[in-house]
């Protein structure tokens, strides 16, 4: 019976695998100085930045390959082999969405994130802002100029470099800088576009900000940045999407979000990330390695990362805090899913400096097929961060018995003050509570969608409404039929 | 970095060959791969995982930068004795024959690793892998001359067999304590191991022990550590065990400058169960890093972890335990708890309980919660006319109590009870 169910879902295909045919402008495949130099070029940067870029590819050249820490399998990447810049063709300056290609509209439509929609509701009733990403640059940003009514600035990366350079060039590489780690150097050096928000004093966003990542052309890898600065005593709510097309080869993503939440600032940032996760066999699938980090820099600020993760063929990703203000509060929530020959290493970093400090990790795993799901994670309370508090839970669900969920918490402390509990479970959904449905009269399948979506809620609730009825959805759609 | 990693395992090597007795109970082939491994390996270091809160190599160019293997004699060690137990001495690494107890016990078989037979000599080295870690290589290479141990089938031992090993140097020293222990089908014993060091200068220890509990077989064993400023250690348990049986073990930590203990256990059967039980206290600079791996190879195993630091002064403490359950493992059953207080501002608890799991059936769980003495506990006492500093002493004694109490030698839990009040 288990089986039977397991095949039909393994069988099940990746719904957003579809291409665009639009015109684009790509780089050929390959990675140097120059490339970097013409990237540059392209998109018509200051000196600074391409200063930037090259201290962060010489660094890059320095770094060996990540060796094998993570509990990751995935074959060895060519870095020449990626076109490290793809555009589609698009004529300077868009005005309105009349001028921006319709094949692509397409494709955001399909994707659920109607830009059209959007125009049409404007002013009629709250919505979502959204910067929509495609390939390598940033096509087309709603709402801007309702959000720029409030001072809040809400653009691509590329914008935002030539039109506000200083607050760029103050917080850019302050959270994630390029000598972080082999992805963050790499995406330093050759980052294309992304989305850059920030919120100035005492404001409250009206909206939620929305960001949605596409991969499309061939070939190419993606590497965007987001920055997103909350100043004194303002709020923010970011969304983030992301899918790509079923292709047989594995495609790079390897992204940096930098987070500044200033005093009295609260962001919250909720991820859906559902990039394709390659074939039953294993076969295509995005490669994602992302270093995701926000610091609470002043006193009683907030940050809060919520993610569900449904795609990828390889996910590296730790949304980290770092606690520096006193008071402050970090929190992680998320949702990992593998299925088939998926293999996700994700968890979180809260690091405690300031006093009183509060952080709350709740991580649940589901892994199905012949995945593998870890939940990696570090909680540090350095020396004077007194009266910190940190409560963690990793969850692991299994489903089959060639899959594997492991957990592999750090936790460091130094202060005598601190309290800290870490508590982790990993088991299967029970005989008894399925008996218990079915009983009821609930077939097996409703009865394990409703175990695993009640073993999921803690998560899911902290997302946006708009996000958690897709998400509910996309936990749906990976999950048909594939407990037994 | 690794020509300097190598250094430090050189330098051992160099400062101890000359010295070191003949190890031909165990084959050239272990022992050229020990040496192999040593020499490309090295001591490692933070940058090693295993070791990451534990920085050995460090240590050794610290502390042990002038090997010179002066090894004191030992004539007596009657105040270490219990009274109702047999007791067995190993001095800097080899058996002593002359102040060991002599063996006239049914069922009880010691022999010393000069005088082995093939059979038993071939069991050395089957649970130690010498290519997995650094320390069962430099061990391996450099093994004193132990003993091997056998409880017979069915026999089951009624008094406790104890086991001292003695340290004492005129100078920096390592000595490389080795032993194996095999209990028989359907055959029970309660071992207690103890370490001491009573030289003038620091010795570092770099114990082994194979164990293995054959079918429906039970042993109890206690470790007990007390080997003050000049003890430096890494111990290393690599124990199997079969079908229907049990293995306890209990190990209790109040001095020594460095203490690391791996502990793996492999249940390599149906239905056996394993637990490991834990109390460590820390003072000035001490560091205690406790190694746990529990490798549940097959269905229907059962195993536990406990294991409590009282963390003070400047000292580290650490708790890395894995749950590894294999692909077959199904119907596993497994839970580890680390709770741990801190007494002082500087120092540090780092914590690693790790699960890794490739079996859909089981049952897995692990806490591990720090924290400070609960002031609201504190108060109720001072309420009750008990000043702080008895408060904090009775809150700590309960605390270590769930440990101290899975002891069963009502000799050795008093004489445990009694120094770590001393402690506090």
């Amino acid at each position: 019976m288990a089986n039977e169910i397991l095949e039909e879902h393994i069988n099940k295909d990746y719904e957003f695998g579809f291409t665009t045919n639009i015109d684009s402008d790509t780089f050929a495949p390959g990675l140097n100085e120059a490339v970097v130099t013409a990237l540059s070029k392209k998109k018509n940067e200051p000196e600074w930045l391409l200063e930037f870029r090259l201290k962060a590819f010489r660094h890059w050249l320095t770094l060996p390959e990540p060796n094998n820490w993570a509990h990751l399998n995935y074959p060895k990447i060519n870095y020449q082999d990626i076109s490290y810049y793809s555009a589609p063709k698009k004529k300077p300056e868009l005005k309105s969405l009349d001028e921006v290609d319709p094949e692509l509209l397409k494709t955001f439509e399909k994707l659920g994130i109607s830009l059209e929609e959007q125009k049409r509701l404007s002013g009629v009733q709250s919505n979502i802002a959204v910067d929509a990403v495609f390939d390598s640059v940033s096509v087309k940003t709603t709402f801007r100029e309702t959000l720029s009514e409030k001072g809040i600035i809400f653009c691509s990366f590329s914008e935002a470099v030539l039109e506000f350079p200083d607050l760029i060039k103050k917080y850019m590489g302050t959270v994630v800088p390029y000598t972080d780690n082999y992805f963050a150097a790499l995406n330093s050096a050759v980052f294309s576009d992304g989305s850059f928000c920030y919120i100035p004093k005492g404001v409250r966003c009206p909206m939620e900000l929305s960001t949605y990542f596409r991969i499309n052309a061939t070939g190419t890898g993606q590497f965007e940045r987001t920055l997103i600065v909350a100043d004194e005593g303002s709020y923010v709510s970011y969304l983030e999407g992301c899918t790509a097309p079923q292709r047989d080869e594995n495609q790079l993503h390897a992204a940096i979000v930098e987070i500044i939440a200033h005093k009295d600032a609260e962001v919250k940032y909720s991820t859906v990330q559902n990039w394709y996760p390659g074939d039953k066999n294993g076969k295509g699938g995005i490669f994602n390695f992302v270093t995701k980090r926000g610091i609470c820099l002043e006193d009683n600020s907030k940050i809060s990362w919520t993610q569900v993760e449904t795609g990828s063929a390889i996910t590296w990703k730790y949304p980290s805090v770092i606690l520096k203000g006193n008071n402050s509060v970090g929190e992680f929530y998320s949702v990992a899913l593998t299925n088939n020959m998926q293999e996700a290493d994700t968890g979180t970093k809260m690091i405690h400096i300031g006093k009183n400090t509060r952080s709350t990790i709740i991580s649940k795993g589901i892994s199905a097929g012949f995945s593998n799901n870890s939940y990696r994670g570090l909680v540090q309370i350095r020396k004077g961060a007194t009266n910190s508090r940190n409560f963690s839970q990793c969850d692991s669900l299994l489903m089959g018995d060639k899959c594997g969920a492991h957990t592999f918490p750090y936790i460091e402390i130094k202060d005598k003050t601190a309290v800290v509990e870490h508590e982790a479970t990993t088991s299967k959904i029970g005989e008894d509570q399925l008996f218990y449905c079915k009983q009821r009269g609930i077939d097996n399948e409703k009865a394990i969608g409703l175990i695993v979506n009640g073993y999921c809620k803690e998560v899911l609730n902290k997302l946006p409404m708009e996000f958690a009825v897709e998400a509910q959805k996309l936990l749906a759609v990976s999950l048909e039929g594939s407990v037994g | 970095m690794l020509a300097e990693k190598t250094n430090t395992a050189q330098l051992i090597i160099d400062k101890i060959s000359a010295t070191a007795g003949k190890v031909d109970f165990i084959d050239n082939d272990k022992l050229s791969k020990a040496l192999m491994y040593l020499e490309n390996k090295g001591i490692p270091s933070n940058k090693h995982e295993d070791y990451k809160y534990c920085n050995t190599d460090a240590v050794f160019k610290k502390e042990f930068k002038n090997i010179e293997q002066k090894l004191n004699t030992i004539s007596d060690v009657k105040n270490y004795k219990l009274k109702d137990a047999l007791t067995i001495v190993v001095v800097n690494g080899n058996y002593s024959e002359s102040l060991s107890d002599k063996i006239i016990l049914k069922g009880l078989h010691l022999t010393s690793f000069s005088s082995l037979d093939k059979e038993q000599k071939q069991k050395i080295g089957t649970l130690a892998n010498v290519e997995t870690d650094a320390f069962i290589a430099l061990n391996t290479a450099f093994s004193g001359a132990g003993f091997y141990l056998k409880i017979a089938d069915n026999e089951q031992l009624q008094i406790p067999i104890h086991i001292l090993y003695v340290s004492s140097a005129g100078s920096e020293a390592l000595v490389n304590p080795r032993n194996v222990i095999e209990i028989g089908k359907n055959a029970e014993a309660t071992i207690i191991e103890e370490q001491i060091c009573i030289g003038t200068e620091k010795v570092f220890t770099n114990f082994l022990s194979e164990k293995f509990v054959a079918e429906n077989g039970k042993l109890k064993s206690y470790t007990f550590q007390n080997e003050g400023k000049n003890g430096f250690s890494v111990n290393t348990n690599q124990v199997s065990i079969e079908r229907y049986a049990k293995y306890d073990n209990t190990t209790i930590t109040l001095s020594g400058s460095l203490v690391r203990n791996n502990h793996n256990v492999v249940l390599a059967a149906q239905n056996c169960e394993a637990h490991l039980n834990g109390l460590f206290t820390t003072k000035d600079n001490q560091l205690v890093d406790n190694h746990t791996l529990m490798d549940h190879q097959m269905p229907n195993c059962e195993s536990n972890e406990l294991y409590k630091g009282i963390i003070n002064d400047k000292s580290t403490g650490v708790f890395n335990g894995k749950i590894f359950v294999r692909k077959d493992a199904q119907k596993t059953n497994a839970y580890q708890s680390s709770k741990n207080i801190l007494l002082s501002d500087d120092a540090t608890i780092n914590t690693k309980p790790q699960l890794e799991i490739y079996a859909d059936d089981v049952k897995c769980s692990h806490g591990t919660s720090t924290g400070k003495i609960d002031e609201v506990a504190v108060f109720y006492l001072n309420a009750r006319g008990i000043g702080r500093e008895s408060a904090n002493k009775l809150l700590l004694n309960a605390f270590a109590q769930e440990v101290i109490d899975k002891i069963e030698v009502d000799e050795l839990k008093e004489k445990i009870l009694t120094l770590f009040e001393n402690e506090l």
